[in-house]
């Protein structure tokens, strides 16, 4: 069966990041050198010859570039500065695109303003939204408590609200991934069991990303943890505990310090990989993506907006802490509704998803392997 | 007709060329100032072409030719004659002004450019418009280098009944070829055809050999030039010495032998190999114990020699010439392997260059062509142990050869060495041939057997039971006491891993060392891989830059033994027509611009 190709694949992924695709000549030097390539999932060499020949479907279907964790081994290695490292970058990029039902994520990957532009708006709904809410009902003067301009209470119905529309979203696009990934494969046979089996492996990657430790470098591994583990545990602070969070000016040590310490590893991680960008030595950093800067640059801002009206509460100022907890909300919601189901964000899910199906994957593979020997072997038998 | 033209001129410029030396801004004038010249723009650094946007410009200015100024700018005409021909033009009318390529790398730049840009203006080859004129010939050639071009060439000469002086680095003529088995793909016997050549250099009365020399200083001008060579001091008589080997027997000194790429040992006094022309000895100054303590200690060569022919007051000598013509074959040096530390060269004894396979197998060599691994014995003098390779050592029971190391890698050496695919395959028969139950890897990208027979040679190799695997070994280990080559077969998707007991490395083909100081004595130009730059490289491809100066060989690009020869052989009846005809050529860079203008016109019919 012949396959359709779409000779515009790598132009198309340029605007992804992708610049030196068509330098690859296919020695395998990089996919002998990965770490993480390993049967039956062998790359990224072979990703890149999907590229050049436009094999946009079988691309689509690529469990590959979420294997990657883009340690750098084989952009170093490669004799033809084909950058397949960056390219497995972008076909994240694009991946998120392909997955995402909405066309959002195109749109952002293929254009900073658009996204700069949406994340503007958001930016202004919230901050209106907030404001007219906070002044119809409260005081400017309140923080907490009754009267208060931004009552946790009602932030914390909005989180859920918000909460539920993304990760249905999100979900939708997962299920998509699921799809074009593993499920329409006619040719594997993936029994339920092997779904339900292998379903541990779901937390244990989101938790440890033990997998990126395989790296030789273990602080890119280390980065990466830290970072994760400091934006979960500020998610579980404000969906579940925000009004222990908000309330003060006392500090709640029992809640507080987990906010402290998730602050320190984020504020830490994303100063490091900014210094990495711009340096851009290292070759994981070498390229970045508007989208990468985006993603640090609102990171950044959420995290010291949240540190200023915690202070500024703390210090008894209410009316300035409201002020930058506005600014703060008018940074968080669109980093949320923005980055989780169409951008930068979505790998948190991908990537665990995609080792999963692999996992699944591997057992129907290696299945198909032994049945298709069985047929060999029993057809080359006389009759 | 030009008349009738509407022509745009657009320099681009490729990021990894040193170009841009040239004053653009200054070019972008003088091509504004021809009157069919309707729009001129510097498109910059690698620009970002869009046919689209460059049809809608090309449409609006009706132009009917395109000129790509700038260092290869071949390399954006897609683009161009796309939108040329989409704009209702001629995509034919795509010219080019290869600044780099016709010579804008030395001296006045920018007025070379303006010539090249002239004739890529009016449509006329720029090497038609700049045919040099022609100078007096001395009737005496140079020839710089001794391997197969350099005897090839200056045997040519020497056989038309005139004069040459063969000027060789090395204490003997032969070059690389020299030191091979084989050659591919007839597995003719190298020695064979090459000593017979040797011997012939060293004899003839038309030929002035010097040996153990070098090239110091060039002045004068194409077809008198007055050459200064220095003839390094040998501290034995060549004339005198009957290479007896006495010397040799009791000097006690041993260091790692050059011709035999150091795969064994040579002593202080030595001859690189027994066929070598001269045939004569040669003291290694810097490792004799006599020269080294100031003549207090050893000696022992000079009370052993019957002939009376060593001499350590022997001392430099530099010698004039007078020559017409002077040839370039100053060939190769091989990569270092050292530089690519994956493979493990230089700490895992048995990965091997291929040069050091080369004197292996080599029924002459050390092992008496024995395929051995290297051991480790006991030095019985020093009480240590060393890795050697004994004739009665080990058989490996399987190699595997790597291709393209140093080669095509952006890392290295960008270009294609060209011989070493074909050069492993030689390795992979020889192999065979000597130990038929031996197991053979090729590791390859791409099998480049471009040559007549080449296919065949491989096709033959194949038969014979060699696996050839589509990919680029990433690294060697050592495992289990033996080695471990990892890689991709991309031809399989999987990474493979065989166990081997030697790994030989195709290393590619580098300029010789001093081919740059050798460029800036003569005033010519290296491509941007270090090697010679021709003059042209369809129509001139043995011309350089400077009246009068001629390469062969290697060292104006890699290339196999047969290309080299037939170059060689070119160079020498381009030398003896301009000596026939009393005419030699005139450098190209003497003829000044106003002239080339001028031509170009009359050859444009304006
Ligand atoms: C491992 C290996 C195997 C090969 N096998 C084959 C084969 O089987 N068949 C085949 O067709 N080709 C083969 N080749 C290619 C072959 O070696 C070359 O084509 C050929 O040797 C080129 O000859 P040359 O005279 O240009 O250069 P060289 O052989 O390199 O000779 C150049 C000479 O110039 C001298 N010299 C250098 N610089 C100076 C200086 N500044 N002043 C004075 N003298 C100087 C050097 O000492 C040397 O003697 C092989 C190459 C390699 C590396
Ligand atoms: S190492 Fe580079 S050239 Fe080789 S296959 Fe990988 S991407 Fe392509
Ligand atoms: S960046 Fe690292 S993990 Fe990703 S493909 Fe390259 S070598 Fe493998
Ligand atoms: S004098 Fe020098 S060359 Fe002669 S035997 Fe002694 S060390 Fe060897
Ligand atoms: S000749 Fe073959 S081995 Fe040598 S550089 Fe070219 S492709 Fe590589």
């Amino acid at each position: 069966m012949a396959v359709l190709a779409n000779p515009r694949l790598v132009s198309e992924l340029e605007h992804y990041g992708a610049q030196d695709v068509v330098k690859c000549y296919h020695c395998g030097n990089c996919t002998a050198a990965c770490p993480f390539s390993r049967e039956p999932f062998i790359f990224p060499r072979k990703s890149m010859r999907f590229l050049q020949m436009g094999l946009e479907d079988k691309l689509r279907g690529n469990l590959e570039p979420w294997l990657c964790y883009y340690c750098g081994e084989c952009s170093e290695q490669c004799p033809r500065e084909a950058e397949p490292g960056e390219t497995m970058m972008a076909m994240r990029r694009w991946l998120t695109g392909q997955y995402d039902f909405t066309g959002i994520s195109k749109l952002f990957y293929r254009s900073w303003k658009v996204e700069l532009f949406a994340i503007l708006l958001v930016a202004l709904l919230t901050g209106i939204g907030f404001f007219l809410y906070g002044s119809s009902r409260g005081d400017i003067g309140i923080y907490d408590g009754p009267g208060a301009f931004l009552p946790s209470s009602m932030v914390h119905w909005f989180d859920w609200g918000m909460a539920a529309v993304l990760a249905g979203l999100l979900l939708v696009n997962c299920v998509r991934m699921w799809w074009f990934t593993t499920g329409r494969d006619r040719t594997l046979h993936i029994p339920l069991s092997s779904y339900v089996q292998k379903a541990w492996l779901l937390p244990v990657h989101f938790f440890t990303q033990k997998r990126y430790r395989e790296c030789n470098r273990k602080r890119p591994w280390l980065i990466h943890l830290v970072l994760m583990l400091s934006y979960v545990t500020m998610l579980v602070l404000i969906m579940f505990f925000l009004h222990a969070m908000q309330s003060g000016p006392a500090i709640r040590w029992t809640a507080h310090v987990f906010g402290y310490a998730a602050t320190i590893g984020l504020l830490g991680t994303v100063a490091f990989a900014l210094r990495g960008r711009v340096r851009s030595v290292e070759t994981h950093y070498r390229h970045s993506h508007e989208t990468d800067w985006m993603f640090l640059i609102m990171l950044a801002y959420v995290a010291l907006t949240g540190i200023v009206q915690h202070v500024l509460h703390r210090a008894g100022n209410a009316p300035a802490a409201n002020v930058v907890y506005l600014a703060h909300l008018m940074g968080v919601v669109p980093m949320l509704v923005l980055e989780v189901p169409f951008s930068k964000w979505a790998h948190m899910a991908y990537r665990p998803l995609a080792m999963y199906f692999a996992e699944v994957q591997t057992e129907a593979i290696t299945a198909r392997e032994k049945d298709r020997a069985a047929i060999r072997a029993a057809g080359s038998q006389p009759a | 007709m030009i008349s009738e033209s509407r022509i745009g001129v657009y320099f681009c410029r490729r990021s990894s060329s040193p170009a841009g030396q040239a004053d653009l801004a200054e070019l972008s004038r003088y091509a504004a100032a021809f009157p069919h010249v309707t729009d001129v723009k510097d498109f910059g650094e690698l620009p970002h072409l869009d046919p689209e946007a460059l049809t809608r410009e090309f449409t609006k200015l009706r132009l009917t030719t395109v000129v790509i100024a700038g260092d290869s700018p071949g390399f954006f005409k897609p683009a161009f004659a796309r939108a040329l021909a989409e704009a209702d033009g001629d995509p034919e009318r795509v010219r080019l002004a290869s600044f780099r390529e016709h010579g804008a790398l030395y001296g006045n730049i920018t007025e070379r450019a303006k010539a090249v840009l002239c004739c890529a203006i009016y449509g006329v080859p720029y090497g038609l418009a700049t045919v040099p004129d022609t100078t007096p010939v001395h009737p005496d050639t140079l020839v710089v280098g001794g391997g197969i071009a350099g005897m090839q060439a200056a045997l040519e000469i020497a056989d038309g009944g005139m004069k040459v002086y063969l000027v060789e680095r090395e204490p003997t003529i032969g070059g690389h070829m020299a030191m091979f088995d084989k050659t591919f793909p007839t597995l003719d016997c190298a020695a064979c055809i090459l000593t017979p050549k040797m011997v012939s250099v060293g004899q003839h009365e038309m030929i002035e050999l010097m040996t153990w020399s070098e090239v110091e200083k060039v002045s004068g001008t194409p077809g008198a030039y007055r050459v200064q060579v220095r003839r390094k001091a040998r501290y034995v008589d060549a004339d005198a010495c009957v290479a007896c080997h006495a010397c040799m027997e009791v000097c006690p000194i041993r260091v790692d032998s050059e011709f035999d790429s150091g795969i064994t040992t040579r002593k202080a006094i030595y001859i690189p190999f027994p066929q070598a022309v001269p045939n004569s000895y040669i003291l290694d100054a810097a490792n004799c114990t006599y020269v080294q303590s100031e003549r207090q200690k050893c000696g022992a060569c000079l009370k052993r020699c019957a002939k009376d022919c060593i001499h350590f007051d022997d001392v430099d000598q530099v010698i004039e010439l007078e020559v017409g013509n002077i040839i370039l074959a100053t060939g190769y040096d091989v990569f270092d392997a050292t530089r690519i530390e994956r493979y493990g060269y230089g700490h895992l004894p048995n990965v091997l260059t291929a040069l050091e396979f080369e004197r292996l197998t080599n029924a002459s060599g050390p092992t008496g062509g024995n395929i051995v691994m290297k051991t480790k014995k006991l030095n019985k003098r020093t009480k240590q142990e060393e890795w050697v390779f004994d004739p009665e050592g080990p058989r490996p029971e399987s190699i595997a050869i790597i291709h393209c190391v140093g080669s095509r890698d952006a890392n290295y050496n960008p270009y294609c060495s060209r011989v070493c695919c074909m050069y492993s395959l030689k390795f992979a028969h020889l192999v065979k041939e000597k130990l038929p139950n031996a197991k053979c890897y090729e590791y390859y990208i791409d099998m480049r057997a471009f040559g007549k027979g080449y296919e065949d040679f491989f096709e033959r190799i194949k038969d014979e039971g060699v696996f050839v695997v589509r990919g680029r070994s990433a690294k060697v280990t050592e495992k289990d006491g033996g080695l471990l080559l990892r890689g991709e077969d991309i031809l399989s998707d999987k990474v493979m891993e065989f166990p081997v007991d030697m790994v030989l490395l195709a290393v590619g083909l580098e300029p010789a060392p001093g081919t740059g100081e050798l460029a800036s004595v003569l005033g010519i130009p290296r491509d941007e891989d270090g090697w010679f730059q021709e003059l042209d490289y369809n129509t001139d491809p043995t011309g350089t830059e400077r009246g009068g100066v001629y390469v062969a060989g290697v060292c104006q690009g890699p290339k196999d033994i047969p290309d080299t020869v037939a170059q060689a052989s070119a160079v020498a009846a381009r030398v003896l027509r301009s000596i026939v005809s009393h005419r030699g050529q005139d450098s190209r860079s003497s003829l000044p611009l106003a002239q080339i203008e001028s031509r170009a016109r009359r050859l444009a019919g304006v």
